[in-house]
């Protein structure tokens, strides 16, 4: 169940996919042949932490789970907290059901995830680092467990002195949707009840057992490695300039060719859907950025460019970084009730306007999908869907009202062909027409 | 001199306050006993009134059932002229929270593991969990999915003897095995349907498949059909889905799903449910 890894071209900058390889896993000599531990080499060789991290905040690295947060200011804060203990903790749980960005990366390049939790751990002065993996996502689990063996015995971790007294473990977890909030996922591996946190303080302060921990998504510490051994101005050099470096994204839906692929950041949605997607199937309506908690852009904004502001301004999120391509026969109305739903199925259940909030969200997208609108209802929705946004713990219900404001506010005419018409443009639902009713 | 600023004076106004409440009548009706006076054009009394031809006042507007907070007015009847039965009220809209209500009132037991009778187990390789994390509550999810692993789910019995032995609250662990998916209070059943629920599977119809599952399996996701054969859970298909949406039938994935599949299907399933045999 892997999908395919794209060619983005030659102008695209490989970092994260640089020694990918599908197939059989190259052993750690033949990945140290292609630069695998060169840069971990370098910094503890010859740098010190003070110089990497200054390197990381200089690349202007951001969180790459969706948040964007600066990557170095996230390490700063840990670094310059007085407790002594810190941790590392490497987010590979994959919530989204339907990406495999993060997956494909473990899998393909367990070294360069094992090298930047390593990386990371040294410069915050971590002496555990954990890599939290899906438990759906067993090969990804094994093929990290190996390569931290690999390490040990080569000595870069796992030893008895001093920085190479780090241990990684890889641990799986089980859970719903919301375990891939950074919050959830340290209540998740300290086995407790799976909800987050409020913030501030935020994790770098006061994280795992309410030591000062580093949470990364695994794309950010798998570009780490790449940026020491290059330097931060080879990184800036790549992507935009306000969001330099690399992500990588999931192409799904009626392209031509499905799969994953490393995209510079600012790339246009409309590049990446024409170049490594192939162009896309019959009419396009609308594309799905950000999987569950995304949000639909209609053809018209396909020029947005794969930042975290210009998504965030045009109603999408970076979220799983999946870009899901919608044709004519989608009716949008049904697919963001039906996405809302999901998330209210998998909301935790602290905060109120979450679980029911969210619920009421689903249920006026289904009233609206079986034509049973009261005159407010719209109102209604963007209101509550405004409550819901406001009260968020956490980044699951700060944007579960996505995918139904991102449709209220490009496919408007959608909505009203149910409400007032009674009809679905896409022939999905059978929404009850009370005007058809009155005539007939 | 201010009146507020002689010492005391405040004191003795709280005094009288309180002294002068002793000698008020009391307000509180001993309710069934004694019943408040309601003015007779008091507009909220919860009964119909009948006109003095005896006929209901009642003209089913349902202004009342949607006005309703707590949703505990439904009505039914007929149309003016007697030909259509009415049924509409807010059901439509709250069907899921008017269900359970329902059923509430039926007076039928409604599935909730607390309330339930526990059956008794061997504890004894409980005892060794325990021990083996010892003891402490905060270990409290290593030691649910290890009793899992022996008792094949998680019985009331075992929990309650964790919660005696480990001095955690039994509503601490009932709340944690609720809210990961992969923690069953139901014993292990004969089948298990599982349904993708990502964006692209949703896109292909996953929820309409879900929804059929759901009407002909008689339960939600990550419950058990009232018969106890078919266990209903989500799993994820990684964006590889394609044509229609990723089902996997006891692990195996079908070529294709629709809802019209989905009723054979779980009508098959029931009715051919392996005895003893754990999913």
């Amino acid at each position: 169940m892997s999908l395919p890894i794209l060619d983005g071209g030659k102008d695209w900058p490989q970092v994260l996919l640089a020694r990918a390889t599908e197939g059989k896993l190259p052993d750690i000599e033949a990945a140290e042949a292609k630069g695998a531990w060169e840069a971990f080499r370098k910094a503890t060789g010859e740098l010190s932490p003070e110089v990497v991290l200054h390197t990381i905040a200089e690349s202007g690295l951001r969180g790459r789970g969706g948040a964007g947060y600066p990557t170095g200011a996230k390490w700063r804060d840990c670094v310059t907290q007085p407790d002594p203990v810190h941790y590392v903790v490497a987010n590979g749980f994959e919530a989204d059901p339907g990406a495999q960005v993060d997956r494909t990366l473990m899998e393909l390049d367990p070294q360069a995830v094992v090298e930047g939790t390593a990386i990371a751990a040294w410069v915050v002065g971590a002496e555990q680092a954990i890599i939290a993996v899906s438990s759906s996502a067993p090969v990804a689990a094994e093929r990290l467990r190996v390569a931290v063996e690999e390490a040990e015995a080569r000595g870069y971790v796992g030893g008895d002195a001093d920085w190479r007294s780090l241990r990684i473990e890889v641990r799986e977890v089980t859970g719903s949707f919301v375990v891939g909030e950074e919050t959830v996922l340290l209540r998740a591996l300290e086995g407790q009840r799976a909800q987050p946190d409020q913030r501030p303080p935020h994790p770098s302060r006061s994280g795992l057992w309410g030591k000062p921990t580093v949470v990364n998504n695994v794309k950010t510490l798998a570009a780490v490695p790449w940026i020491v051994a290059h330097g931060a101005g080879a990184y800036t050099s790549l992507g935009s300039a306000e969001t330099p470096g690399t992500t990588l994204v999931q192409l799904g839906g009626v392209v031509r060719k499905p799969g994953v692929v490393e995209v510079p950041l600012g790339t246009t949605v409309r590049q990446i859907l024409d170049g490594p997607g192939g162009s896309v199937q019959g009419s396009l309506k609308a594309v799905l950025v950000g999987g569950p908690t995304g949000g639909f852009l209609p053809p018209d904004g396909l020029d947005t460019p794969l930042t975290y502001e210009d998504l965030g301004q045009a109603g999408a999120v970076a979220g799983s970084g999946t870009l899901l391509a919608l044709d004519e026969s989608a009716c949008l109305v049904e697919v963001a009730t039906l996405m809302t739903r999901y998330l209210n199925d998998n909301a935790c259940g602290k905060t109120i306007p979450c679980r029911i909030g969210t619920r009421r969200l689903a249920e006026l997208g289904a009233g609206f999908c079986s034509g049973h609108v009261r005159p407010r209802d719209a109102e209604l929705l963007s209101e509550l869907a405004a409550d819901v946004h406001d009260a968020a713990l956490c980044g699951l219900e700060k944007d579960a009202a996505n995918p139904l404001l991102s449709v209220m506010r490009y496919f408007a005419p959608e909505f009203e062909a149910h409400s007032v018409r009674g009809e679905c443009p896409a022939g999905v639902c059978q929404p009850l027409s009370l005007a058809g009713a009155a005539s007939s | 001199m201010r009146t507020d600023r002689i010492p005391g004076l405040a004191i003795v106004k709280g005094m009288l306050f309180a002294v002068r409440q002793v000698f008020r009548p009391n307000l509180t009706v001993r309710y069934p006993e004694e019943l408040n006076e309601i003015s007779p054009r008091h507009r909220g009394r919860l009964i119909l009134l009948y006109d003095e031809a005896g006929t209901l006042k009642c003209e089913t507007c349902f202004q009342c059932a949607q006005a309703c907070p707590i949703e505990c007015i439904d009505m039914g009847g007929v149309d003016t002229r007697n030909r259509y039965h009415v049924h509409w009220g807010a059901s439509e809209q709250y069907a899921e929270r008017r269900e359970e209500s329902a059923l509430r009132r039926s007076g039928r037991p409604v599935p909730d593991r607390t309330f339930d009778p526990f059956e008794p187990v061997d504890l004894g390789p409980l005892d060794e969990i325990l021990a083996a994390g010892k003891y402490k509550p905060a270990n409290a999810l290593a030691m649910l999915e290890s009793a899992q692993g022996v008792y094949g789910h998680l019985p009331v019995a075992a929990l309650q003897h964790m919660a005696h032995q480990t001095g955690a609250d039994y509503a601490a662990l009932y709340g944690m095995a609720t809210s990961y998916p992969h923690l069953h209070f139901e014993p292990p059943v004969g089948h298990i349907v599982r349904v993708c629920r990502c964006t692209q599977c949703t896109l292909l119809g996953g929820g309409r498949v879900l929804a059929a599952f759901r009407e002909h399996l008689g339960t939600d996701v990550g419950g058990v059909s009232p018969d106890g054969a078919v266990r209903l859970d989500v799993t994820a298909c990684g964006g590889t889905s394609s044509g229609s949406a990723y089902v996997e039938v006891d692990g195996e994935p079908l070529p294709k799903s629709s809802p019209e599949d989905a009723a054979t299907i779980a009508a098959a399933l029931r009715a051919n449910v392996p005895q003893g045999e754990a999913a």
